[in-house]
């Protein structure tokens, strides 16, 4: 008994030495990379690691479900990597808990980076990150079912109007002609509907953060618009539920006819149903307003905490080059030089290059996931029946109210 | 036998590490979640302003409420149906053996594998519960469970019913062989039905059993947050919300560590007036509780 407790002793020693071993060493660059970018991330870590002997980047992979909690903490216990890719919306908080290094001079020209995503990462008069991948949403379409319901599929569609007609001629024989979310992840939900409000020429917030405005005319219409695919039995019974993957699955298995998403899903769609023709456009204004998205995409932070601060900067500036900006996003590089690589003249992804400058950065502050949450609350408030749009917002902006004192 | 006090009793110095141990991983806990609650995020003492801001929003009534809900339905149907599956599996029959070891699958399963595939289940489009239904036509169209305002906690309910049942039927089962045959003999020679000695003499005594597996219940109801916030993260419109997952979502999702440490204090106060209240009553009943 003894001997084999002194044995777990040992075991125990041994393997916090070599939990202390995975801590970046001397010449070592640990780079949190999130896993659909894996096989990009090795290779270019190895493209590195051979132009400058003595570093070695490690690659560490990271998964999108929990990883700001992850991130986080890791930065917060002081045990960091030397560089992360989060998404944009998150380097203000981290700047402004003094969490991470300015890069300024990492990043270059600024004039060279699509400026949604500089106003993302800037704070104080600094840059806090290098973006490196913008996306927008567009509408991504099922052409066969266009042209069963009689509607041309390589028109698009400019107007609410026109889309709220399109649905209403799409749904038949148990399809549904456009889903939208109402469940899942809170994100989910504001990257499909928050649009739609910025079209009509509201907001959540106020611009200077001092008043909730999702009661107003403007915000309430929009809502309207957007909860009424479901209320008119144009977006699936399941909508309560549906996050953008359900939605993406309902699409796949041919049950809902149009949805809203980034370039990123075509490639599953084909990947899971080969037959479906794809078809891409961008999302419909009100008459007369011009189309709104959220830019979405990730950028590269180095923590205060990082071990390696002067070999990360060196890392990322070897990422940031019009080149690897290109070859290591998913969707869209967020450097205008990036852009104008082959890869990126596609047809498919025109739909979607067209909504980029018309990508908006969301609201910057401290309760922001709670604003958002009240929001959703009502979206789901409005969806199960329980209030009207304008009494949901009401509610909304009662709760959003208090958050922004 | 007499021991002496102090450095002269060697029995002090070896539950010390234990005790060590228990006071890093608890009492350590416990104490810096009360430092936190009164304190704010640079550590500075900011008084009950923390309970303010957590009992403001309706939410957090919402969620109280919630879970009583959850908490009650949950330990009335899996005690109901724990014991009815206890006396069952109690009896003489063939495949009796393999019956109670399968049985004990849902309990055995990962919460978060039962919960992601009782959403599936449950889903309105997708879900195997509605195509059954409507194929067989129960109902004539689907229902969105998970989606509907009154379906939903009931919904979550029976799922967490059907997870822990099987651990009240194996407790109740164990107390149940442990009842004396002369018993059922005497009475079966005084005229008692099948009805008689259930009513008579199983559950009177396993009453012990059950007043324990009951505690267990409704602490383990009390912090439960897998089945819930794997289906609905307490959606939709908060109709699941339950109080840990509330806290769960201050402290991880909104980084207020601060405010979630309020609510985790005032919420320990509640479960310990629960656990209490429900201690003494069961106590104060001679011979049930030993």
């Amino acid at each position: 008994m003894k001997a084999m407790s002194r044995r777990g002793l040992l075991a125990l020693s041994i393997l916090s030495s070599a939990a202390g071993l995975s801590a970046a060493t001397a010449g070592e660059v640990v780079w949190w990379a999130p896993n659909w970018g894996e096989a990009r991330a090795r290779e270019l870590a190895k493209k590195f690691s051979d132009a400058n002997p003595g570093t070695t980047i490690k690659v560490e992979v990271t998964v999108s479900n929990g990883l700001p909690e992850r991130v986080l903490t890791a930065m917060r216990s002081g045990s960091a990597p030397d560089v992360i890719e989060v998404q944009h919306g998150w380097v203000n908080g981290y700047a402004q808990g003094d969490l991470i290094l300015p890069v300024d001079d990492v990043l270059g020209d600024k004039s060279d980076f699509v400026k949604a995503a500089i106003d993302y990462v800037s704070w104080n008069g600094k840059a806090w990150a290098v973006p490196y991948r913008i996306e927008t949403h567009g509408i991504i379409y099922n052409k066969d079912h266009f042209k069963e319901a009689g509607l041309d599929p390589d028109k698009q569609i400019d107007t609410w109007e026109g889309l709220v007609t399109a649905a209403k001629s799409l749904s038949k024989n148990g399809r549904f002609g456009f889903g939208i979310t109402g469940g899942g992840e809170v994100g989910n939900t504001i990257f499909r509907s928050l649009p739609f409000i910025w079209m009509a020429g509201g907001d959540i917030v106020s611009a200077d953060l001092t008043k909730a405005v999702i009661n107003q005319p403007a915000a309430v219409k929009a809502v309207e618009f957007y909860t009424n695919f479901y209320k008119m039995g144009l977006s699936p019974k399941s909508t309560l539920e549906n996050d953008g993957l359900a939605v993406r699955r309902l699409f796949v298995a041919g049950t809902v006819s149009a949805y809203q998403s980034g370039q990123f899903d075509i490639p599953a769609i084909q990947k899971e149903n080969d037959k479906i023709k794809i078809g891409a456009m961008m999302i419909p204004s009100p008459d007369g307003k011009s189309p709104a998205a959220i830019l979405g995409g990730w950028s590269y932070v180095i923590p205060k905490a990082a071990k390696n601060p002067a070999e990360a900067r060196k890392f990322v500036a070897f990422l940031n080059t019009v080149e690897n900006q290109g070859f290591y996003t998913d969707t869209f590089p967020a450097r205008i030089s990036s852009v104008k690589l082959p890869r990126f003249q596609d047809p498919m992804l025109k739909a979607f290059a067209d909504m980029l400058p018309h990508g908006r950065p969301v609201p910057i502050h401290k309760n922001w996931v709670k604003i958002v949450q009240a929001y959703f609350d009502g979206i789901q408030r409005i969806l199960l029946g329980d209030q009207t749009a304008q009494k949901a917002m009401d509610q909304a902006a009662e709760e959003i109210q208090v958050l922004l004192k | 036998m007499h021991s002496k006090a102090g450095l002269a009793n060697p029995g002090l110095l070896f539950v010390l590490p234990a005790l060590l141990v228990l006071a890093m991983l608890i009492a350590y806990p416990v104490a810096y979640t009360g430092v936190l609650s009164v304190t704010n995020d640079r550590g500075d003492f900011v008084g009950m302003s923390n309970f303010a801001a957590v009992l403001a929003p309706r939410v957090t009534t919402q969620a109280l409420w919630n879970t009583l809900w959850w908490v009650a339905g949950s330990i009335v149907c899996q005690v109901t149906l724990g014991v009815a599956t206890a006396i069952l599996l109690n009896q003489q029959f063939t495949g009796r053996a393999l019956l109670r070891s399968v049985t004990l699958i849902p309990w055995v399963i990962p919460s978060i594998v039962a919960a992601t595939t009782w959403a599936w289940m449950f889903h309105t489009e997708f879900g195997i519960i509605n195509h059954m239904l409507t194929g067989v036509g129960v109902l004539p169209e689907p229902i969105g469970w998970l989606t509907r305002g009154t379906t939903v906690l009931p919904a979550m309910i029976a799922i967490n019913v059907w997870k822990l049942f099987p651990f009240v039927a194996i407790m109740v089962l164990a107390g149940l062989q442990s009842i004396p045959g002369e018993l059922y003999e005497a009475a079966r020679m005084d005229g008692a039905s099948y009805w008689d000695e259930i009513r008579h003499i199983m559950l009177p005594q396993i009453r012990p059993v059950i007043a324990a597996v009951t505690l267990l219940l409704v602490i383990w109801a009390l912090n439960a947050i897998t089945i819930i916030y794997a289906i609905t993260k307490g959606g939709p419109a908060n109709r699941t919300l339950i109080t840990p997952i509330q806290i769960f979502r201050l402290a991880f999702e909104n980084v207020e560590f601060n405010q979630a440490a309020a609510l985790s204090v005032l919420f320990f106060a509640v479960v310990m007036v629960i656990v209490f209240t429900y201690i003494k009553v069961v106590a104060s009943q001679p011979g049930e509780v030993q």
